[in-house]
């Protein structure tokens, strides 16, 4: 068995606790072990990063990219606007992606001898999460102090869409141009089901409250991205849309960058990679009969990565979160809503959180996104007092500590959960980086099921997800 | 309900009147005086909007020596008025519709009936939006709006805009335009319908 993989660092972040206080991180403890993505699925993309090269890697690719894209309507006296959003920084330890924003407004300061360019950073609830990341990566200087960090409570922008009026952060638009600059990691398929997935930012982290809770609250949860294609499609958006640069992501890492002026030609393509191979990752997380689901990487519960799938989307692997004639997964803000007040979901047919999941152990994870639903359907150990108090000062989970238990260490959190839970088998969210942190009793599982959904996927479901979304191969 | 354990405070000598916190306050609880911010601890739900979007880092988060409990006696109003005006605005009474605060449209509802008029008045009377800040607002325009009450935004606030549109009142040419790409309009208002609904689970705290 193969050492465990070098886990994301903690970060400092007002979302979470000192770095320091992680004092032990899961993969650490004994009977830990990694298994390389590509040897799960061989037919897994190769990767320009993590690569030997490093970070030039992701610069070369995003130049030879932009070259094939027009760039002539922008003028030396316009002014332009990178629009990027927190989800980037998260992916890889952040870097690539600060790399791929410093490289597009390097290109498009030569090519088009405009001085005026911004970055506008978009987040999703923690509304200065982007500010600590432009800050982190040295943005601000890069951008010649004009970059900023938007949240969906500042000042809006009315925008009249096919389906009526939504609402932008103003500041996204105040540029003759917009370029798109986001990446094509899932992430929230439990929200997306990968439909429209490049275009979702205009949407959500450049939008309004009020378009947001359109997504969430009004339109239902399959009907809900349409709220980011009536904004992109708008005159309004159109007529400042430049192109998008997006890093394409596997689940092992960065396969390249895709810049195009036409977003639905790249949205074809971020959706066919996404159904493939996330999918099949996401179909093999489905196969985990029973486990300890340790969390340990810098960002809220839900979205902590383990092979590029969220803990929320491991949270609903026991269905399949890609079919879209299944309307409502098993954790999403829909879902959750459906809950009544005896605790029981108000139809039938929706299905409880993966119930593979003996215990969750929260090591390591942030605040500053409601996760109170998931201590109270999965028993969870949150490791140190002083991240139980963080979450019990956080607005958005004043619930989360009522369901959950505090242990004192990481050691002693696991040894609680293989008592209490019975099962050896541990899958880490700790970002590893090309492969997944597991206990030796589930690398055996993960690799002996891999062959069958490879070939599950490729054969029955992919052409099922992709006809569903209008996409012919 | 909410239990609102933090109150914001304003740290004087760093604050420079630019009025962000009061743009973005969801229960307007601040206000300037002589150029700065000045926040009414009562009204103050514990949010941390002001704190979040200071530009100038003005703002800190204490704990509150004691919570305040915020809620709405649902049982103080005839339930039936309360199924009525949920189901008017396309929502099963037990549905949640604040996730942070787990507050119940019928909560809400609640409140609307005993006479608020605003998403700035529920928020302060039930804790709704006080969470997140952004996922629960079309809800409270829906409900004020089935109530017959057109709420006005706070002067030169940024709290709010407008409500907009719901899956139902999606048109037929949109629906049919899209229809081979994803977007399962007419199966999520079947779905939506039916959790609208769907038998209540408690009527106990009622």
């Amino acid at each position: 068995m193969r050492s465990p993989l070098t886990p994301i660092p903690p970060r400092a972040s007002q979302y979470g606790i000192e770095p320091e206080l992680v004092k032990t991180r899961v993969s650490e403890l004994p009977g830990m072990t990694s298994v390389l993505l590509k040897e799960l699925f061989p037919d897994l993309p190769e990767v320009i990063y993590p690569s030997t090269e490093g970070l030039a890697a992701v610069r070369t690719a995003t130049v030879n990219a932009l070259q094939k894209v027009d760039m002539s309507k922008i003028k030396p006296e316009h002014s332009v606007n990178i629009l990027a959003s927190h989800h980037g920084f998260t992916l890889l330890g952040g870097e690539p992606y600060a790399e791929l924003l410093r490289t597009i407004k390097d290109v498009v300061e030569a090519r088009t001898g405009c001085k005026n360019i911004r970055l506008r950073a978009g987040v999703g609830l923690r509304f200065r999460e982007t500010e600590e990341y432009i800050k982190r990566y040295g943005l601000d200087k890069h951008f010649n102090g004009k970059a900023i960090g938007v949240a969906p409570i500042d000042q809006g922008i009315a925008i009249e869409t096919e389906i009526g009026t939504l609402y932008g952060i103003k500041k996204v638009y105040d540029a003759d141009w917009i370029i798109h600059a986001h990446n094509s990691d899932v992430r929230e398929v439990h929200f997306h089901r990968q439909v429209d997935r490049a275009v979702k930012p205009f949407g959500m982290s450049y939008a309004r409250i009020e378009t947001r809770s359109t997504y969430h609250q009004n339109l239902g949860p399959r009907a809900a991205n349409f709220t980011a294609r009536a904004i992109f499609d708008s005159p309004f958006v159109q007529s400042k849309f430049a192109f998008a640069a997006f890093l394409t992501m596997a689940p092992n890492g960065i396969v390249g960058v895709d810049v195009d002026s036409d977003l639905y030609a790249l949205n074809n393509r971020v959706t066919e990679i996404g159904c493939r191979y996330y999918g099949k990752m996401m179909t093999l997380l489905g196969e985990v009969d029973e486990c300890i689901a340790a969390l340990d990487f810098p960002a809220p519960a839900v979205y902590v990565f383990s092979a590029g799938v969220i803990y929320a989307n491991f949270a609903g692997a026991n269905t399949d979160l890609y079919d879209l004639e299944m309307p409502l997964p098993a954790y999403t803000w829909y879902t959750e809503s459906f809950y009544g007040k005896r605790g029981r979901p108000l139809l039938d047919e929706i299905p409880p959180m993966n119930k593979a999941i003996k215990m969750a152990v929260h090591n390591y994870a942030w605040t500053g996104y409601p996760c109170a639903f998931f201590t109270e359907h999965i028993p969870t150990v949150v490791v140190g007092q002083e991240q139980a108090e963080l979450f019990n000062r956080d607005p958005q989970n004043l619930s989360y500590m009522k369901h959950a238990v505090v242990s004192e260490s990481t050691e002693a959190a696991m040894e609680f959960a293989y008592k209490t839970s019975g099962t050896r088998k541990v899958i880490v969210f700790d970002g590893a980086m090309g492969g997944i942190n597991v206990s030796e009793p589930l690398a055996e599982l993960l690799i002996r099921k891999a062959p069958e959904v490879s070939e599950r996927v490729e054969e029955l479901l992919l052409p099922k997800w992709l006809k569903q979304r209008g996409i012919n191969l | 309900m909410k239990v609102v354990n933090l109150l914001a405070v304003v740290e004087e000598d760093k604050c420079r009147g630019c009025k962000i916190c009061e743009m973005v306050c969801p229960v307007v609880a601040i206000q300037m005086e002589n150029r700065i911010a000045v926040i009414d601890s009562e009204r103050c739900r514990g949010c941390a909007a002001c704190e979040q979007r200071c530009p100038d880092y003005a703002i800190k988060m204490v704990k509150r020596e004691q919570p305040i409990y915020v809620k709405v006696d649902v049982s103080a109003v005839d339930y039936t008025q309360i199924e009525e005006l949920c189901k008017k605005a396309k929502f099963n009474p037990e549905q949640l519709i604040c996730y942070c605060t787990a507050t119940r449209a019928e909560e809400v509802a609640a409140a609307i009936l005993q006479g608020a008029k605003s998403p700035e008045e529920l928020s302060y009377l039930t804790g709704v939006r006080t969470g997140c800040k952004v996922e629960c607002i079309q809800p409270l325009l829906r409900l004020l709006d089935a109530a017959g009450i057109e709420p006005q935004r706070p002067k030169n606030g940024w709290q709010w805009y407008g409500k907009t549109v719901t899956v139902w009142e999606i048109p037929e040419e949109v629906k049919q335009k899209y229809a081979s790409r994803g977007f399962y309009f007419d199966e999520d208002i079947k779905l939506l319908d039916r959790v609208v609904e769907a038998p209540l689970q408690g009527r106990s705290d009622t």
